[in-house]
């Protein structure tokens, strides 16, 4: 009996030991009321502006409304990396909450979007991608009409000009250098 | 009156007095400035060891006491342009004896202000920057290349018109001074001894830099005026803001040479040839700029607030009822309103009336300077709380030793130099004598009573 008892209690308690293991890591899926679908551009354009969409339902199918949804976007900014936060949305009567995005780099995004789910404790978070095609440099604003002769150019001219008057002046101090031995002429001499 | 030949004589000893005899104060003030320029030094030397962090500077108010005194010399420096060039170009002839004061001021006043600019950088080897990194776009680059002339456009204004009294200090001082004094008079003379082909050049030169030099002085801040309005900032965003810039500048540059004319006059006993009537006719313009200073306040505050941009609703309160109303205030008031009143008054229409119109008028315009500068930068960008800045003690020494510096220049200037345009004077005095006077005998119009 004993003999027997212990031959079933191994791995009886193994089994429990792996359903408990089971239940702790199931927790958090169980815990997520929610179906989550997002809808991101499969292609974008650096300067050309992408929805970013995430629909949240019930498992019921439901339309999960009223729900704040935040993204954030993996940044890198003058040696710092971080996330910084992209924008906010509320989903709408159908369960999907968008932001619009306007892409200033290329590469691949990667986006979190954190939720809520009504009455739970804690934010949950799905994952998404996109890639983003274009120059590498980050979106300028337009330079703004191109006047011919208003450029670099004329500033150079402009201060080249002021710079010859100033050496015109310097001639003529050289001039009065030189007229320092010559005398006037007597009066009534006339010009020679 | 007296022959105008004994009229010369005495103009030209007075001329040279200051050179002659040197008084006990003068070592005195001397010591005291170069105590303050080293104490300013000190400090300037715990920045460089440091960094900024010694300053009340941070990544939101990143322009303070520096820069606003940096364009608070540029604007004094038009003292020397507006005196000289405008009048001399309008011929005014009382301008004569105040000239070459006038040009001192806007080349020492010019060192002063683009001394600041470099303390303003931490590090002077960033000035290199500018050089190697420099964009034809930026008004940084500008404002560089426009200083750059000014200064250099400058000097040479100061030195053409003086070159006929260096060559009198020359031929009088020739024995009876030191031999770098003698070696120096010589140097700068360039061989002047008055004939008529030296009067035709120095003529010429002096036509052509009275016209290039107002163009230059008017440039050089309506540039400075653009660093902060070519910027994305509330405050600043006004296309005013140039023509206000150099109407301030001429402001304040007509106050601070009202204030070194005041203190050279009683200093050499100038009280013959700068004469009240010169102090009125300043004060007559130190008025009218205040006019048009409350114009531009008035066109400039009340667009900013009939739109009420976002982030304008802040700086109008931050000026006329928060942090800054009483500064803003005084500058309003006491600034721009008191010189106007102080000028229609009879009872202080006179010199005494007309220096405490200009000592108003530089503290308002270096107030004005540093609002413009602090307030800018504290309205907000993005939510948060608006930064605060103030001095510390290394800022305001640094500050304190520019100022010093600034007097101590001109004060040796005077040691050394002709503060008198002697030339222009006499030539001027020996107009009014040969010009007949239908009303009476001939006055010296350095003594005609003042026409007010």
């Amino acid at each position: 009996m004993y003999q027997t008892i212990r031959r079933v209690a191994g791995p009886a308690l193994a089994i429990l030991a792996a359903g408990a293991m089971t239940v702790m890591l199931a927790v958090p899926a169980i815990a997520s009321h929610l179906v989550v679908r997002t809808s991101f551009p499969s292609a974008a354009t650096v300067g050309e502006g992408v929805s970013l969409a995430v629909n949240l339902g019930t498992p019921d199918g439901a339309p999960l409304v009223g729900a704040t949804v935040t993204y954030y976007l993996h940044m890198s900014f003058a040696g710092v990396e971080g996330e910084g936060v992209i924008g906010r949305a509320v989903t709408d009567d159908v369960g999907i909450g968008a932001i619009h995005y306007l892409p200033r780099a290329a590469g691949l995004h990667e986006v979190r979007i954190e939720y809520r789910a009504p009455g739970a404790a804690t934010v949950e978070e799905v994952l998404g991608t996109f890639d983003v095609a274009g120059g590498e440099q980050l979106v300028r604003s337009a330079g703004g009409p191109d006047i011919p002769g208003i450029n670099p150019g004329l500033l150079m001219a402009v201060l080249g000009g002021v710079w010859l008057i100033l050496l015109s002046v310097a001639f003529r101090l050289v001039g009065i250098a030189r007229a320092s031995g010559r005398a006037d002429p007597p009066a009534g001499a006339g010009p020679r | 009156m007296e022959p105008i030949i004994q009229w010369r004589t005495r103009l030209e000893e007075t001329a040279l007095a200051p050179v002659r005899r040197t008084s006990r104060r003068y070592w005195a003030l001397v010591a005291a400035l170069v105590a303050v320029v080293g104490w300013g030094l000190y400090a300037y030397s715990l920045q460089l060891r440091d960094g900024l962090i010694v300053t009340g500077m941070r990544d939101r108010i990143s322009w303070g006491l520096y820069i606003a005194t940096f364009v608070f010399f540029i604007g004094i420096s038009h003292a020397g342009t507006l005196i000289s060039a405008i009048l001399r170009v309008s011929q005014a002839r009382w301008r004569t004896p105040v000239t070459r004061i006038a040009e001192f001021i806007t080349v020492v006043a010019l060192i002063c202000g683009a001394s600041f600019v470099i303390i303003d950088l931490g590090r002077p080897d960033r000035v290199l920057n500018v050089f190697i990194y420099g964009r034809w776009q930026s008004p940084i680059i500008w404002d560089v290349l426009a200083i750059t002339t000014y200064l250099t456009g400058s000097i040479v204004y100061l030195f053409v018109p003086m070159i006929p009294d260096l060559a009198l200090f020359r031929d009088r001082l020739t024995g009876s001074t030191s031999r770098w004094r003698g070696w120096l008079y010589r140097t700068l003379a360039i061989g002047w001894i008055g004939n008529a082909a030296q009067r035709r050049s120095l003529a010429a030169a002096i036509g052509i830099l009275m016209i290039l030099i107002i163009p230059i002085a008017v440039s050089v801040h309506t540039v400075v005026s653009w660093i902060f309005a070519m910027t994305l900032r509330v405050p600043w965003d006004s296309a005013l803001f140039g023509a206000f810039f150099v109407a301030g500048a001429i402001f304040s540059g007509i106050a601070i040479l009202i204030i070194v004319m005041a203190i050279l006059r009683r200093a050499y006993r100038l009280h013959e040839y700068v004469t009240e009537k010169h102090f009125v006719y300043l004060g007559y313009l130190l008025a009218a700029f205040a006019a048009i200073m409350i114009y531009a306040n008035i066109s400039e505050l009340l667009i900013h607030g009939y739109k009420l941009e976002e982030g304008a609703e802040f700086h109008l309160r931050q000026l006329f009822l928060n942090d800054f109303a009483p500064l803003f205030w005084f500058y309003l008031i006491g600034g721009l309103v008191g010189p106007i009143v102080l000028m229609l008054l009879r009872a202080t229409r006179n010199i005494g009336g007309v220096i405490a119109a200009a000592v108003l008028v530089t503290l308002a315009m270096w107030i004005e300077r540093y609002v413009i500068v602090v307030t800018g930068l504290r309205v907000p960008l993005m939510p948060y709380q608006p930064a605060d800045y103030s001095p510390t003690w290394v800022e305001w020494s640094i500050f304190a030793g520019g100022l010093a510096l600034f007097a101590l220049l001109i004060t040796l200037f005077t040691k050394v130099f002709p503060i008198i345009a002697v030339w222009e004077v006499a030539e001027d005095q020996e107009a009014t004598v040969a010009a007949p006077h239908p009303a009476g005998p001939a006055v010296p119009e350095s003594r005609a009573p003042i026409g007010g």
